[in-house]
């Protein structure tokens, strides 16, 4: 977790040196401005969210892009910097570690894809658009990958296999367990969540600290209410 | 031959627990050992189908515990030959991973056919997964890189072989000899690392 303050603290030195700059002013199709450090600690929620949880959440793919181009952008007006300037240092430290939060947020859900493809596509198929939660990217990608692993069992294995031995494609689905147990921090006070089987109910205050199974929190997480840690 | 049909699943249970043990990368593909397992799927299923017919025509009850055992033991070879299956396939993408899109020659050899398309596959839809995620900025995100966090900007490191020329971002231009020493720019050469050109020296 260490790692994580770290950026948050460079990152706000970084808000100091360049003032103005860092505001992220072409996005206009959001009614309010969101600003560069906004975006990266809405992206390290996301990033730590995905690390934490057993099923894949819901895509990030905006706050990514803005991300990639203020790294872009940033990159541009380092160039002007002396090299060995101590803040070309510090900037380019920082853009390091923006795009390792990147590049392991993806890849995290890359792997989950991987893992519950089958899982994870005939949730999406039963998902409304706008409640999808694969970017079209991922969408392509998990449609491939599945169709891949099942032409190579297809053709190393199961066209031997006697007829009636073929169709149980479905007990090979791998599904996450959403039940296994996570550490979770209340952003907010929560009332009543249910826990256990027997309606059990605990109140979280903000800020406290849980350990819960996955499921009863879900939707804290993904209000907001709640970030895994 | 005699033993094999004692035993249903023996070979089965051998593959994975063969592929399970080696410290190789990725071992050769048990082409034999895959195909016993198919023939015994295969002469299990018939015995069954056989006596299944003669069940339904004479209804001796007799038979019905042997018919299930038969049918578990298939459901297992099955069950096995999948999950070796399986193992591979996750061999062989972190091989994408560890060593780009092209499998080293001593590799290859391990994998049968479709293993081979099957990795061209993968790593054709991984590559197309990393342009586009780039979005419209047309920059790429090379997820291959960046595999860890970053500690500093710049690290020491050990050059294992007779690289060459390897041009840094900018433009520099280094000459990479066996033995010799480096301090050069992490994300610049972390794929040399990985690929064991270079070594990373504390």
């Amino acid at each position: 977790m260490s790692d994580v303050e770290d950026v948050a603290e460079t990152q706000l030195e970084i808000d100091d040196t360049e003032g103005a700059g860092l505001e992220d002013d072409d996005d206009d199709d959001d009614m309010e401005q969101i600003t560069a450090q906004k975006v990266l600690e809405t992206l390290e929620t996301a990033w730590i969210n995905e690390m934490c949880a057993p099923e894949i959440l819901p895509s990030q793919a905006d706050m990514l892009e803005l991300m990639v181009s203020q790294v872009a952008h940033m990159e541009e007006q380092m160039r002007d910097l002396d090299k060995n300037d101590f803040r070309a240092v510090v900037h380019s430290m920082e853009l390091e570690r923006v795009r390792y939060i990147m590049a392991s947020y993806l890849r995290c859900r890359l792997q989950k894809i991987e893992t519950f493809t089958q899982h994870i596509l005939n949730q999406e198929a039963s998902r409304e658009p706008d409640d999808k939660r694969l970017s079209p990217e991922e969408t392509k990608f998990a449609q491939e990958f599945a169709s891949n692993v099942d032409e190579y069992f297809h053709k190393v294995a199961t066209q031997y296999m006697p007829n009636q031995q073929r169709g149980e494609a479905e007990q090979r689905i791998v599904t996450p367990n959403l039940m296994s147990h996570v550490f979770l921090k209340a952003n907010v006070a929560v009332p009543a969540v249910i826990v256990g089987v027997d309606d059990e109910e605990v109140d979280m205050a903000a800020g406290s600290q849980h350990i819960i199974p996955y499921q009863l929190v879900a939707d804290l997480i993904q209000n907001n209410q709640a970030q895994l840690i | 031959m005699s033993r094999q049909t004692k035993l249903f699943g023996e070979k089965a249970f051998d593959l994975l627990k063969e592929l399970e043990r080696s410290s190789q990368t990725i071992p050769a593909f048990d082409d034999d050992g895959v195909r016993q397992v198919l023939e015994e799927i295969k002469a299990i299923f018939e015995e069954n189908v056989a006596q299944a017919s003669t069940y339904n025509t004479s209804g001796d009850r007799s038979l019905w515990p042997l018919l299930n055992f038969r049918h578990a033991a298939l459901q297992r070879n099955k069950r096995c030959l999948l999950a070796y299956l399986y193992e591979r396939c996750k061999r062989i993408k972190a091989l994408r991973w560890e060593f780009g899109p092209i499998i080293p020659g001593d590799i290859k050899q391990a994998l049968c056919e479709p293993e081979v398309t099957f990795f061209n596959n993968y790593s054709k839809s991984l590559a197309a997964y990393m342009c586009s995620a780039g979005y419209n900025q047309g920059l790429p995100i090379d997820l291959t890189n960046n595999l860890r966090p970053p500690k500093s900007l710049y690290i020491e490191v050990r050059c294992m072989e007779d690289y060459g020329k390897f041009e840094l971002d900018d433009g520099e231009v280094i000459h990479l000899k066996k033995n010799s020493q480096h301090y050069l720019p992490r994300a610049q050469v972390e794929s040399l690392v990985r690929q064991g050109i270079l070594t990373h020296i504390a």
